[in-house]
């Protein structure tokens, strides 16, 4: 094919088709080619003589069309560069022709297309660690590779909010804001400076760190800053906003691609062990460590479904389950439970130290975090052992695992916060407390000391005390003094602690780091220690290390990812109030990234557990956008709900932060677009938006549904008709058994056949010498036979003998399928057995009507006979083929019979498309005269019966695969609906004819070759559907008698041949024969029936034929 | 791909590395190819060798990649993956394939293997979920039907140098 494919223009169209049908057959594995392809290679050919300049545009588009999809196609790649070759020099040799800027054009995108692929091999060095991921997935398949493309993908978005942070927040700041220690808030109070580079306060975020612009605390709170007035305060809000809006669009996109992408694998479907098997193995494994584990999990998967397959059916004592499966449960559940009263506790306390101690350990400082990681790192593990008790299945289980860890996440990260924020509640009410204290304090010591004053002053005759009370006074001057050093200290130091934004984003800054330190720690010690101890010691241990316990960790990639995703979740929820967070988590994700890959493939071996990649994406993705949901809620309630600190921050001294909006709008926009803005958000506005918004939604999720509904049908089709199909099979494996009991009866029924035949056409003696000769028949022959018998007579039924007749070709047409069964291979089964049963069918059918048949005589018999057969197929069609027909009479019979050999195809594949079609040949028909018909009938036959054997032909290749049927019923169509078009040209039909003859003969030759019995059937359908032709003739008694003559003539070739085939038997040596005797007969019959309708030296012409076939006999 | 190709040629034939063949045993020293349970089926199939000894040109070597690279639709994939799994070359996958098949991907070793039971039983779930037209073997169109609808099939067959 492909070679044909290569040279399609050049060479003649016979030549080109004959090998293209050869090699159709002869390779099992070419490629099929589309139908449309098909066609356009005939047209192609027809054009590379003729020189329309239309004609030769086409064949460049088609062959470049070639050169597109030959890629697409699995020839060899000598096979592809030769094809795209000569398409290539045919198209430059043709172009040319047409018009200069064409061929400009050509070489224009040549030249983009290569500028492109360049950029793009430039761009992939440019991937971050593009190599890296490739070699990992060279060693341990996709699903780890997975995890790392995912992990770059989250340092993707990152960099993007970083930048957004950087640009617009941090920068300006930095640029054009006021100047380290210029004021209050960006000073170190002075008793804080002389410890502000300590390593300890730097640990803890402080000092100098957190008067800097890693925190919210810093940014200035001036409306303007710098010479061009850069809003910062306003480009702080909207920054914030935007981080998140980003990180949902984005999310949401990939979401959707992904979702895309994955859309053809429906669930429902159920291929479980054909996937387990035939895609279970990952190519891309290249690691013998790696496979050998691969190839393991591989058992173990097929095992499983095995067991599951054998328990499916039993039932199992559920209680010990059920009830260990509650005790987990109710484990996790306190697990989960006691996590988060942890955490809240150790903020708790952590707030208590801070208000009673004055200088905190290391320990203290770190506290909170270092507890929230222990607990992320430890949890884990401890629900995979609770996992353990509930014997799941190894895939629920691992689904129960992450929801289970997603959730203590999120635990802790809510905790958190929750406290954190109540911690900052606390604070400002201590805030305003100290204030007041304060306060009272100094007045009350003023107070005090008055009142001091008084007594002393009063009691002036104790002198005695007088140095006591000067003592005391300069006692109690210097308390007083301390006292409102002391206030003033507090005032001045108030505003800077008293930063809860601040204090939230050196908490969660805090918490990554520790995060980071824990998964460093863990990967060193977990993989690498681990690995490095299993490794070496494993010679001189007592058991074998490699393979009991401690063994090289596993790459869990689920659980690496849930904390990839919960590390996003806290960059979300401190981005606000550090703005470096995103910078820092860049930072991160990149020594993660180095460490990782290092660690998997120094230390680790793959999950056992198979984690599948497609599916995976997207719940990666799922997990990150819930998490960014609900990150996102607390910062945003904190946004809403707190006011921010008085002396810090952009936000100073406004009620709400997002009032800085709504002032900007007011001041710095003109007034008509203030107006605007008071209108919009006025609830005239706002309610009706939000009514539509509703209603928007709800009508978009009426569709959704509907989609789905329709979705669902469209799956049920398929399904049903799946099912059909496996009925349908079913049917035919009756059918043939029933067969097999008919088979004794055969030779009677062929002699009714024959005689039926002969009273067709006014019985002459020397048809029952034939009948002799049948009656030896065995098994092939016979079905040949039988075959062209039982169709003529399921339609054509205007004969007398014809009702004492139905009940052998009922009986016949049981007889071929065991024959066929007897000898075939079974892989042509289904494909064989098609024919006799549905032919089998309609005779059944006739059976049932056969009380019609005495009573008709009329051509309203045929309706009655083919109506049921038609029934079989597709009613609606038949109804209107029967409207058609019957203002047609006569002429239209033949149609009649032949439409029901298409539709026997047809009907098979259901496709509405062809219903359609056949509808529209029938009125193509229906419009000509009945005495036109005549000669029409023979030159169609002979031009359709290869249609007939054509379009079988391609349903052996496919199957069951309905789409592609139907191309190709397509194609197979065309070419008659051109022969339809054109009545009038003898010639070309002759010619056409010729040429399908030709191709028939090759077909025939193939199948040879592949001793098919299959293939066999279908070449014998020419004859019979030759015969039908015949057999209808003597209805239309207006003729002329030589026409009467030529039937029998050809009749009787037509037994001689048939004679020929059943005469050897089991042997398909001599069935080849036969074929060739149809082929040559066909050619010649067109040549007659041309010369038939001239009406000259009928007899002489009709008798060579069938002397040739019997000389070849 | 063609250093990689040419690595694998021993020095004197460098220079004519575009005509040279490379024996089966060479390919097969490749790192992506050496843990493959189907190295001789992929060498088999991707040869274009008359003498069938398996070796392959720079002509096959670089099919051998296209089909196993990202860009390859998966009606190639399939198709190949067919003529991989189909052992005996007919054209159709039968129980002896399928046995075959299950062999390999379970590996040499006594422990790994399936029993004769399991065998059937998997073999027998197999056709019964593929096989579509019920003659006792899948042909490359309920290959491609099934393989099809696999979520993760293109994914994993591929490889990458």
């Amino acid at each position: 094919m492909a070679a044909a494919q290569g040279s399609p223009a050049l060479r003649a169209a016979k030549s080109c088709k004959k090998q293209r049908t050869v090699k159709r057959q002869t390779g099992i594995y070419t490629y099929q080619e589309p139908p449309h392809s098909n066609s356009d290679d005939d047209t192609g050919e027809e054009k590379a003589e003729s020189h329309d300049p239309e004609q030769i545009f086409q064949n460049i588009q088609y062959q470049k069309e070639i050169m597109s999809n030959i890629r697409c196609r699995p020839w060899p790649m000598r096979q592809k560069l030769r094809a795209l070759r000569q398409a290539k020099e045919i198209v430059l040799k043709y172009e040319g022709r047409l018009t200069r800027t064409r061929g400009y054009q050509a070489a224009g995108a040549e030249l983009w297309k290569k500028f492109i692929r360049l950029a793009y091999n430039f761009v992939v060095i440019f991937i971050p660690w593009e190599m890296r991921i490739k070699k990992i997935e060279s060693h341990f398949g996709s699903g780890v590779a997975s995890y790392f493309i995912f992990l770059r993908w989250l340092f993707g978005i990152n960099i993007v909010l970083t930048i957004m942070t950087g640009a617009f927040v941090v920068l300006p700041e930095l640029l054009a804001g006021a100047p380290f220690g210029s004021t209050v808030s960006k000073t170190i109070p002075k008793e804080h400076i002389a410890s502000a580079q300590d390593l300890d306060t730097i640990w803890s975020l402080g000092g100098y760190l957190q008067y800097s612009v890693l925190f919210y605390g810093y940014y200035g709170r001036d409306r303007k800053i710098g010479k061009a007035g850069y809003r910062l305060p306003l480009a702080y809000f909207l920054v914030g906003m935007a981080v998140f809006a980003y990180s949902f669009i984005i999310l949401l996109k990939k979401m959707a691609k992904n979702s895309r992408m994955s859309l053809a694998s429906a669930s429902d479907e159920n291929y479980t062990f054909c996937w387990r098997l035939f895609c279970a193995w990952d190519y891309l494994i290249g690691n013998p460590e790696a496979a050998e584990s691969k190839a393991a999990a591989i058992v173990n998967s097929i095992r499983e479904a095995i067991l599951e397959e054998q328990e499916k059916k039993k039932s199992k004592n559920l209680a010990v389950t059920i009830s260990l499966r509650i005790i987990a449960n109710i484990l996790v559940l306190l697990s989960l439970a006691g996590s988060i009263y942890i955490i809240y506790f150790v903020v708790d306390r952590s707030q208590r130290l801070e208000r009673t101690k004055k200088e905190l350990t290391l320990w203290e400082k770190n506290e909170v975090s270092v507890v929230v990681s222990l607990i992320t790192m430890i949890a884990p593990s401890a629900f995979e052992l609770v996992a353990a008790l509930e014997m799941y299945h190894p895939r629920t289980t691992l689904r129960f695992q992450l929801a289970r860890v997603l959730v203590l996440y999120l635990g802790n990260l809510y905790s958190l916060i929750i406290a954190l924020l109540d911690k900052v509640d606390s604070m400002s009410v201590t805030d305003s407390d100290v204030n007041t204290n304060a306060s009272n304090s100094t007045i009350s010591l003023a107070s005090n000391t008055l009142s001091k004053d008084d007594n002393l002053t009063i009691p002036n005759v104790q002198i005695k005390r007088n140095g006591f009370v000067t003592l005391e006074e300069h006692r109690t001057q210097g308390l007083t003094d301390s006292l409102v050093n002391q206030t003033i200290s507090f005032n001045t130091q108030n505003p800077q602690d008293q930063c809860w934004e601040t204090y939230v984003g050196q908490e969660m800054l805090k918490l990554s780091i520790i995060d980071m330190i824990f998964t460093v720690a863990s990967i060193l010690l977990i993989d690498f220690f681990r690995g490095l101890c299993v490794r070496y010691l494993s010679d001189c241990w007592c058991w074998d290390l490699e393979s009991k316990f401690p063994e090289y960790g596993e790459f869990k990639i689920a659980e690496n990812v849930l904390h990839l995703v919960y590390n996003q979740g806290m960059i979300w929820m401190g981005a606000f109030f550090s703005p470096c967070l995103p910078a820092f988590n860049v930072l991160k994700l990149i020594g993660l990234m180095y460490l990782r890959s290092w660690a998997v493939l120094t230390c680790n071996v793959p999950h056992q557990q198979v984690f599948r990649a497609s599916r995976s994406n997207n719940f990666y993705l799922a997990m990150l956008l819930f998490m960014l949901f609900l990150c996102m809620l607390p910062t945003i309630f904190a946004i809403a709900r707190y006011k921010p600190s008085l002396s810090c921050g952009p936000f100073s001294g406004q009620e709400k932060i997002y009032d800085i909006v709504s002032e900007t709008i007011q001041n710095d926009f003109p007034t008509w677009f203030n107006t605007v803005i008071t209108y919009i958000s006025s609830p005239v506005v706002v309610l009706p938006a939000l009514l539509l918004l509703f209603m928007l939604i709800y009508y978009l999720q009426s569709i959704a549904r509907s989609l789905k509904f329709t979705n669902n049908q469209l799956r049920m089709k398929i399904q049903t008709e799946r099912t059909e199909d496996k009925k349908k099979v079913v049917q035919m494996a009756v059918a043939r058994i029933q067969n097999l009991d008919a088979n004794d009866k055969r030779p009677e029924q062929e002699t009714d056949i024959i005689s039926q035949e002969s009273s067709a056409r006014s019985s002459t003696p020397r048809k029952n010498g034939s009948v002799l000769n049948f009656e030896s028949p065995v098994s092939k022959g016979t079905r040949i036979q039988t075959i062209s018998q039982s169709v003529p007579q399921a339609v054509p039924t205007t004969d007398v003998v014809r009702p004492a007749n139905t009940t052998p070709t009922t009986l016949t047409s049981l007889t071929p399928a065991p024959s066929v069964s007897s000898v075939q291979k079974p892989r042509n089964d289904h494909i064989t057995n098609r024919y006799p049963s549905v032919v089998h069918r309609s005779a059944s059918e006739l059976c049932k009507t056969k009380p019609y048949t005495p009573v008709t005589f009329k051509k309203h018999t045929e309706d009655v006979h083919s109506d049921p057969l038609f029934r079989k197929a597709i009613r609606q069609v038949n109804s209107d083929a029967l409207g058609a027909r019957a203002p047609v009479f006569l002429g239209c019979r033949p149609y009649a019979t032949r439409y029901f050999l298409v539709n026997e195809n047809e009907s098979r594949k259901k496709s509405l498309r062809s219903t359609s079609r056949l509808q529209r040949h029938f009125r193509k028909e229906e419009s000509r005269d009945i005495i036109e018909l005549y000669p029409r009938h023979v030159r169609r036959y002979v031009v359709r019966t290869p249609h007939q054997m054509y379009s079988p032909h391609p349903s052996e290749d496919e199957e069951d695969e309905e789409e592609l049927e139907k191309e190709f019923m397509n194609g197979s169509h065309r070419p008659r609906s051109l022969s339809d078009l054109r009545p009038g040209s003898r010639f070309y039909i002759g010619d056409h004819a010729d040429g399908h003859i030709l191709m028939s003969k090759d077909l025939g030759r193939v199948h040879y070759k592949s001793w098919d019995d299959g293939f066999e059937l279908d070449l014998d359908r020419p004859p019979y559907a030759y015969k039908k032709v015949h057999l209808n003739y003597p209805e239309p008694r207006a003729k002329p008698k030589s026409k009467q003559k030529l039937e029998q003539s050809l009749t009787e070739s037509d037994s001689i041949s048939i004679e020929s085939s059943s005469d050897p038997q089991n042997s398909s040596n001599d069935q080849y024969i036969q074929v060739i005797h149809t082929k040559d007969k066909y050619p010649k019959t067109g040549a007659k029936l041309t010369k038939k309708k001239s009406k000259t030296s009928v007899d002489l012409s009709m008798s060579e034929p069938s002397e040739l076939v019997c000389s070849n006999v | 791909a063609y250093k990689r190709f040419s690595e694998l040629l021993p020095k004197e034939e460098r220079e004519n590395a575009y005509s040279a063949r490379v024996p089966k045993s060479q390919i097969l020293t490749l790192p992506e190819l050496r843990a493959n349970p189907f190295q001789h089926r992929i060498c088999h199939v991707f040869s274009t060798s008359e003498t069938g000894d398996d070796s392959m040109s720079f002509e096959d070597f670089l099919d051998m990649l296209s089909v196993f690279s990202d860009s390859a639709t998966s009606d190639i994939k399939s198709h190949y993956a067919f003529r991989i799994f189909d052992f005996d070359n007919d054209g159709i996958l039968d129980r002896k394939d399928l046995e075959h098949l299950v062999n390999c991907l379970t590996g040499q070793g006594e422990e790994s293997q399936l029993s004769g039971a399991e065998m059937e039983q998997l073999i027998q779930n197999i056709l019964e979920e593929s096989d579509i037209d019920k003659d006792g073997t899948i042909n490359l169109s309920e290959f491609q039907h099934v393989v099809s609808r696999s979520p993760d099939f293109a994914s994993s067959f591929k490889i990458v140098l």
